[in-house]
């Protein structure tokens, strides 16, 4: 019983960083129509953000997250400027096989300028764990569940309460209509690819002072942001959201009480029983925004 | 009010509007009737900024809209209440009016017409919170309405708005349009029920295979005999 609940602790709290993932992914693929192949890359350059301002530039260990996340959201919003927006139009073929194009150039490029050598990221957290009856926390997953959890009410009020959100919406469901009420479609465009991939960058940065920063770290995380967003329904960020904490929490309970070699199998089995009982998705009929 | 001239308007190389010219002044109601595949909707697409002339000049209030963006069109006071009603299926009736009036930053008067508007069809005030895309038909049809009053539009185009509606919403429909020019909006309607179109209109045009064929007064359309042979059963 108390290894369950410290498995439970563990699980939400990387699910929290698989919900943020999810929700990005399930942003662009659910609504904008776009296999982003580049998610698992902007993961790993929010990591490699975090680790040049803390470690290299020596800048606040909290301001950097904020930088790192900021500096996503305007890669992500480069990409889709500079590519997606010329591939208006043409074939999902085409879109799909520029992404995994732009996907391998960020990654070579993170080895190119930070080498293969895997990073660690100080943080200000003490390490010693933190004690509630069975369940031992570290500070720092504590600190990194609070901001996912705030990260994720905040994004639900912002595509489901704000002006903004509700265009966003509309510009997805009837492009031509949005803008008939004077909508700025390219723009909305760019910054909803902008915001989702501002999500993975700041799941990578809040990851990467857990774990350690490697070139090729988004590679394993974009297949499970897939498999979040198949899971919880294409451009359903409720059901993404779900999804994420889902997956952390089955990943947590394979690896205490089957294997840690078994870790990202289980979620990957999860996946395909969900889908071979419910193909559309566990929540795909609710909160569709695409 | 708003001056056509010599519109041109392809999808690729093919010219669905051929030089179109017509004009509507204001507190008008004109309509523009022809059969399937006219090029109806184009005209009105490429007034309200979502296509591209490929020759000519639009002109509202004296001011060329040219190649206007879709957004600048909405601002100069032109609203288009597009064909087959495309309401925001997922977004709630509130959250479709608020797209109509997204533009505007004028919330008193917003928060008014839209008890205007809620005045005006009791039913989507009832059905606020509801996804439109659960509406009937009908009700769809009267929130792509209300949708595009919002704006609060000198000049309102509409696109066949009685298409696929039970005949009672169907007349329902054009009281509405009838309604909405009494109170001082200049509509300018594409109709395929001609009848209804000339008799309610104070002039029409009509278009044929993207060229603007003949023009009048309702009564003076009525009374064609080609109008009547070709598009009145008569
Ligand atoms: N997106 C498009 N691409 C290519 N051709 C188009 C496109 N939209 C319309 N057309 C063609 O342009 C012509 C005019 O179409 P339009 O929709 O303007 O007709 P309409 O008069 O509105 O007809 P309806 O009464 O059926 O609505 C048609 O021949 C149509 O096939
Ligand atoms: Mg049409």
């Amino acid at each position: 019983m108390d290894q369950f609940l410290q498995h439970i602790v563990n699980g939400t709290i990387l699910g929290g960083t698989y919900a943020l993932l999810g929700i990005g992914l399930t942003l662009i693929f659910g609504i904008m129509r776009v296999v982003n192949f580049t998610h698992g890359e902007l993961y790993a350059f929010g990591a490699y953000m975090a680790y040049l301002l803390v470690q290299v530039l020596q800048v606040n260990f909290f301001l950097s997250l904020v930088l790192a996340a900021a500096l996503g959201v305007a890669l992500g919003a480069l990409i889709e400027f500079v590519l997606l927006r010329r591939l208006r139009g043409a074939d999902i073929d085409t879109v799909m096989l520029v992404m995994i194009g732009a996907g391998i150039a960020l990654q070579n490029f993170w080895q190119l300028a930070f080498s293969g050598v895997a990073k660690s990221i100080n943080h200000p957290f003490p390490n010693l764990p933190l004690v509630f009856g069975p369940v031992s926390v570290a500070p720092i997953r504590i600190f990194v569940i609070i901001v996912a959890i705030a990260l994720l009410i905040g994004f639900y009020l912002l595509i489901n309460r704000t002006r903004i959100g509700v265009a966003m919406r509309a510009s997805f469901q009837d492009p031509d209509v949005a803008a008939l009420m004077g909508v700025n479609i390219p723009l909305m465009r760019t910054l909803t690819f902008g915001l989702g991939s501002g999500l993975a960058a700041i799941a990578g940065a809040l990851l990467g002072p857990i774990f350690v920063v490697t070139p090729t770290m988004g590679d394993l995380v974009a297949l499970k942001a897939f498999a979040i967003v198949i899971l919880g329904g294409l451009g359903n960020i409720v059901g993404a959201t779900i999804g994420g904490f889902v997956l952390g929490i089955v990943e947590e309970f394979g690896a205490g009480y089957i294997s840690s070699g078994y870790r990202d199998a289980m979620g990957f089995l999860l996946i395909i029983v969900v889908l071979a009982f419910k193909p559309q998705g566990l929540f795909a009929a609710k909160e569709r925004i695409g | 009010m708003l001056q056509v001239e010599g519109v041109t308007v392809r999808y690729g190389h093919v010219a669905a509007v051929r030089e179109a010219t017509l004009r509507v002044e204001a507190g008008e109601l004109v309509t523009l009737i022809g059969a399937n595949g006219a090029g109806k909707s184009t005209l009105l697409k490429a007034i309200s900024g979502l296509l591209p002339l490929a020759a000519g000049e639009i002109r509202f209030e004296g001011r060329s809209l040219g190649n206007a963006s879709a957004r600048a069109v909405l601002t100069a006071g032109i609203a288009h209440c597009p064909e087959g009603r495309r309401v925001f299926p997922q977004l709630t009736v509130r959250e479709n009016l608020d797209m109509g009036a997204y533009l505007r930053r004028d919330r008193v008067a917003v928060a008014s017409d839209l008890r205007e508007v809620f005045a005006l069809f009791p039913r989507l005030e009832e059905r606020r919170a509801q996804a439109a895309g659960t509406l009937s038909g009908g009700e769809q049809q009267m929130l792509a309405i209300a949708r595009a009053l919002m704006s609060r539009p000198k000049l309102m185009l509409f696109d066949e708005p009685s298409l696929g509606l039970a005949p009672t919403l169907v007349e329902r429909t054009f009281e509405i349009v009838a309604e909405i020019r009494r109170r001082g909006t200049t509509v300018l309607m594409v109709e395929q029920n001609a009848l209804a179109a000339l008799g309610m209109c104070d002039r029409s045009y009509l278009l044929e295979t993207g060229r603007i064929v003949q023009h009048g007064t309702g009564d003076e359309m009525l009374a064609n005999p080609h109008i009547q042979k070709a598009y009145l059963g008569g």
